[in-house]
């Protein structure tokens, strides 16, 4: 019986080129080389910059029906649960206006007293809001996609915060969009302060959602419902911001480390909007000298030991 | 059944981009069947001399620039899938669909886990098992397409 697909492919005896196995060892050397030289060496980042911009019409013509999608959602949000919300933001701000009162208040303390021991000024932090384009599309880590990019100022490094906490950092920027790895994924880590106690310690070892912390002794000074705020000593998130609570831990005798699981505080998943906020200002580990200032602050600057340090201040 | 043109095969694969490209999240996302290389299946089986390893790997390094994972990942795991099939491409032609399905299936498997072992050795940690629903969803959506006629990859003469 004869094929419809005989035409397709003819008696091809003799011009079929290299052999599968060939080509498959050709472009699997490529591809390993590629990956190599992306993970180790960072040469492609301007390849893959430029592509991505080429790319940016696709994501935006894949993004339009769900995009309608939000819009027409959003315009028959009824009345009633609009009603509830405002009522609960109203309770809200009512809260938080005591909190503000307050806080106005030690502001003006705090930089007085910040003058007294002559420390470096914290900045006023002006934030941008981002918008969440989509969630990342590597299963096997737990990024999203934001719609701020290198055109609106964003630099690697900068951390994402919520109004609950801290949702993560700023690990790759594009022309008009970036990417931020959020506090669940595995290779996010965050130093953190214990807000009860003050122990520090480093975020690490998380999983689907749960955050972890590793390498904190059996005997540790932390009970579940402790709440985790950064401490701030790391140059990229401002210290005090909430970033999970401890739910469970497990003190095992024979094993070295105890097991400390928690949950984010940030409304991971929850949000559309997010806040990017600059990295904190890198502080000197030691006062400059009055005259040389240039060399012994590029010197005295923790340079390559964090990964998490931003570039430039 | 018309025979392919280049055409043809180019915009299925633009097509397919797309649809890995829409915001997939959640649960949706772990279901995601991969349309790029269910794409490149059927056109390899269907029209080999269009569609090359070559092409597998250029589309695995454009989800790669999707996906944000470092360059030749997604690559390697096509052009390996692609690979098996080149291999048996002279069996599987002659296979009715119900078996032409299963043949996918386990394609798409081998992309998986080629994936899986480069993902493990860049230093990410085990996903789930829930992590092969993608070929499961994968290959239903080729039945559903076969059963649909819309893809017709198998041999006329056994239908």
């Amino acid at each position: 019986m004869l094929s419809p697909m005989e035409h397709l492919h003819p008696t091809a005896f003799f011009i079929r080129g290299a052999s599968p196995l060939a080509r498959l060892a050709f472009y699997a050397i490529l591809s390993i080389i590629l990956i190599g030289v992306d993970a180790r060496l960072h040469y492609l980042t301007e390849i893959r910059q430029g592509i991505s911009v080429a790319l940016y019409p696709l994501e935006v013509v894949a993004r339009a029906p769900v995009d309608a999608y939000n819009h027409v959602s959003e315009y028959i949000h009824t009345q009633t649960t609009l009603v509830a919300e405002n009522r609960t933001l109203r309770e809200k701000a009512l809260q938080d206006s005591e909190n503000l009162q307050r806080f106005n208040t030690l502001q003006a303390e705090n930089a007085h007293m910040r003058s007294l021991l002559n420390a470096l000024p914290s900045l006023p932090q002006p934030a941008r809001l981002g918008e969440i384009v989509h969630s990342g599309r590597d299963l096997f880590t737990r990024k999203v996609i934001v719609n701020l990019g290198t055109r609106h100022g964003i630099v690697p490094g900068q951390a994402v915060i919520d109004e609950w906490g801290v949702v993560g950092q700023v690990t790759a920027v594009y022309p008009l969009n970036s990417e931020v790895t959020l506090v669940s994924d595995n290779d996010l880590a965050v130093p953190v302060q214990v807000e009860r106690s003050g122990l520090r310690a480093i975020t690490g070892k998380n999983s689907s959602n749960s955050i972890g912390l590793p390498f904190l002794p059996v005997n540790v000074d932390i009970q579940p419902g402790d709440k985790l705020v950064t401490s701030g000593i790391d140059g990229v998130y401002p210290a005090g911001l909430a970033v999970c609570n401890v739910v469970a831990i497990d003190r095992k005798i024979d094993a070295p480390f105890a097991r400390i699981d928690c949950t984010p505080s940030a409304g991971i998943g929850i949000h559309r909007q997010v806040l990017l906020i600059p990295a904190a200002v890198t502080m000197q580990l030691l006062p400059a000298s009055p005259e040389p200032v240039d060399k012994s602050a590029a010197k005295s600057k923790p340079s390559g030991k964090k990964p998490n340090a931003p570039r430039k201040p | 059944m018309r025979p392919a043109s280049r055409k043809s095969v180019w915009l299925t694969l633009l097509i397919a981009y797309v649809l890995y490209l829409l915001p997939w999240e959640g649960f949706g996302l772990l279901m995601r069947p991969d349309f790029v290389l269910l794409a490149l299946l059927y056109w390899m089986l269907r029209a080999p001399r269009l569609c090359s390893l070559g092409t597998a790997w250029v589309m695995g390094l454009l989800v790669d620039v999707a996906s944000g994972s470092y360059f030749g990942q997604h690559a390697l795991a096509y052009s390996c899938a692609v690979f098996f099939l080149i291999q048996y491409h002279r069996r599987l032609v002659l296979f009715n669909s119900l078996q032409q399905t299963g043949q996918v299936f386990l394609l798409l498997l081998v992309s998986q886990l080629v994936l899986l072992v480069v993902k493990l050795m860049s230093g990410n940690e085990l996903p789930g098992w829930s992590y092969f629903l993608s070929s499961v969803s994968g290959v239903l959506l080729w039945q559903v397409l076969v059963i649909t006629r819309v893809i017709v990859a198998e041999n006329r003469s056994s239908a």
